[in-house]
């Protein structure tokens, strides 16, 4: 048995002559929030389609808490709550038909307490219960789906776009949920999400994959600590000739300003700045799209 | 689970089942009323002069053009048949229709055995034309005894029961076609199309056979071979052999059907 929540060992899947994913190999542990991000195409459905057992590996596998989601999907199905990234739904149905027909297909009984508490997290009020999925917002169809995917208390919920189509209040509300079921310690969430500030501030660590590859498997933490940091100085007079504590970081020097990209603490640089008559400083906070979108960049040459 | 999704699947198809029910049924009726008009005015003789034989062959002999066959018609008339062989298809169809749709997203995701998938396409679309088949035998039953001119020779029961129980087996073998293809395809356009135009080839290949010989020997693949309706009313047929085989053909594609969604891309 295997201590990870989710673990792929060499995933492969083929459309015919059609790589979708290739040699996937990626760790999630239990209670983590894992970003998984990648181009449109990259293979991100494809894999969670075999992780839920709707797309059977051409090689490899995939486990939920050690068990194999193709030789034991039902047990596996058993532990996950899924979003999809369009919302399938029974438009004739009522959002409260909707969210009961689903729970009847659950090993466990959903407790109505916590569907209670989600309905009300995300505004869903016995009105909206009542009125038929088909006439709905699109906001108001997610809000449902993202109910659905959580109501079972699963131990892994996969999320693919979960906050597509939700208004600002929804979004915060969708992270107040996850920081509530982080806290608690006992749920994996892997998300998918082209929303990479989202994804930023919710998730501990990401994968990205691109051509059906994982191209990189990180920390936020560490891709923080490892991401140059764009340091903008502006002088009170002409700029000086920079230190040599700072030369190796300059990338841009104009008449009263410099332009640095710093790795590391920051406090070495300011102490490097000591005395140079700065006027100003800015530093742009790290931003994971800046980093995702470079990994996208080196694979966007055509393939061969 | 599977009575959630049988009732779920019942209450999406709601309106086409009870569609099919009152039309078939009220079908029933018509068909007595007409043959007791007929019968009344004494215009049996002259109808079955009118009717050309290779129609007359087809539909199982001159016993058409009698009160008993005409009010009988309702189980071999072609429409009759057809329309509740595409009922039968369209109903199992739904196997495609969630891929199609993306329901199978929701369905297939949850603890549910694939396998639970496929019964409750075959429970709704075996279930909802045994139904109504029940209902139109009920109905026709209703209306002769309301209905039939005194004197007249109606039908017997257990006749009459007998081509039901054939005519459900050629339903329930197209349904069961209509499931394998749905297991295998993407687009519930698809396993409906190819299956109904398969049911309306292999019937026009039935009623040709019936008038030229070098067809038969194809007329035995067709499903509708094994339903010789009239001449099970009038006793001349046993139909045990062909409901077993039409049984049979049923249970190999539901097979089929279980093999082929088990292994699939949902």
């Amino acid at each position: 048995m295997t201590a990870d929540a989710i673990r792929a060992e060499s995933l492969t899947k083929y459309y015919g002559a059609v790589v979708a994913v290739e040699g996937l190999d990626l760790a999630v542990m239990p209670g983590e929030v894992y970003g998984f991000l990648g181009p449109n195409g990259a293979g991100k459905t494809t894999t969670i389609r075999m992780l839920l057992d709707l797309v059977r590996p051409t090689r490899g596998r995939i486990l939920v808490h050690g068990l194999d989601c193709r030789t034991s999907s039902l047990a596996v199905r058993s532990r996950i709550g899924y979003l999809p990234a369009e919302m399938p739904l029974y438009r004739e149905l009522t959002g409260g038909g909707y969210l009961d027909f689903l729970g009847a297909l659950q090993k466990t009984a959903v407790d109505p307490k916590w569907r209670r508490r989600l309905l009300a997290r995300f505004d869903v009020s016995d009105t909206d219960l009542g009125r038929r999925l088909g006439d709905l917002s699109h906001g108001m169809k997610r809000k449902f789906g993202i109910v659905q995917a959580l109501m079972g208390r699963a131990s892994v919920i996969v999320l693919d776009e979960p906050t597509s189509g939700l208004d600002p209040l929804m979004i915060e509300a969708f992270a107040e949920t996850v920081h509530e079921l982080k806290a608690e310690g006992s749920t994996t969430i892997f998300l998918s999400s082209h929303v990479l500030s989202e994804v930023e501030r919710l998730c501990d660590r990401v994968g990205i994959i691109r051509r059906g590859t994982l191209v990189r498997q990180t920390s936020i933490a560490d891709l923080r600590q490892e991401t140059p940091r764009r340091v903008r100085i502006f002088f009170e007079g002409p700029a000086p000739e920079p230190p040599p504590a700072l030369a190796a970081a300059l990338t841009r020097r104009g008449p009263r300003r410099w332009d640095l990209e710093w790795r590391g603490p920051l406090g070495h640089a300011l102490d490097a700045m000591r005395g140079l008559g700065v006027a100003d400083i800015e530093i742009e906070p790290f931003r994971l799209e800046e980093y995702v979108l470079g990994i996208y960049a080196e694979g966007s040459e055509p393939r061969h | 689970m599977l009575a959630a999704l049988v009732g779920r699947s019942l209450r999406r198809h709601l309106g086409l089942v009870a569609g099919l029910a009152v039309v078939l049924s009220a079908f029933q009726i018509l068909l007595v009323l007409i043959a007791r008009n007929l019968q009344r005015e004494g215009l049996f003789s002259q109808l079955s002069a009118l009717v050309p034989p290779v129609f007359l062959e087809a539909f199982g002999g001159s016993i058409i053009a009698s009160f008993s066959g005409l009010s009988a018609f309702g189980f071999f008339h072609p429409v009759v048949v057809l329309t509740l062989c595409c009922g039968a298809i369209y109903l199992a169809s739904e196997l495609a229709g969630d891929v199609d749709e993306g329901l199978v997203d929701l369905i297939a995701t949850r603890p549910v055995p694939r396998s639970l998938i496929v019964t409750r396409s075959a429970v709704v679309s075996g279930g909802v034309t045994a139904v109504i088949v029940a209902l139109m035998f009920l109905t026709n039953r209703a209306a002769l005894e309301w209905f039939a001119p005194a004197g007249s020779e109606a039908p017997r029961t257990s006749a009459m029961l007998w081509v039901a129980a054939n005519l459900l087996a050629v339903v329930w073998c197209f349904g069961a076609a209509g499931l394998a293809l749905a297991a295998h395809v993407r687009r519930r356009a698809t396993a409906v199309g190819a299956i109904g135009l398969a049911a309306v080839v292999l019937y026009l290949l039935h009623f040709v056979a019936a008038s030229w010989a070098p067809a038969r020997p194809f007329a035995l693949a067709s499903p509708f071979h094994y339903y010789e309706g009239m001449r099970t009313l009038i006793g001349m047929h046993n139909p045990r052999p062909d409901i077993i085989a039409l049984v049979a053909a049923s249970l190999a594609l539901l097979g089929c059907a279980y093999a082929l969604y088990w292994r699939r891309d949902l």
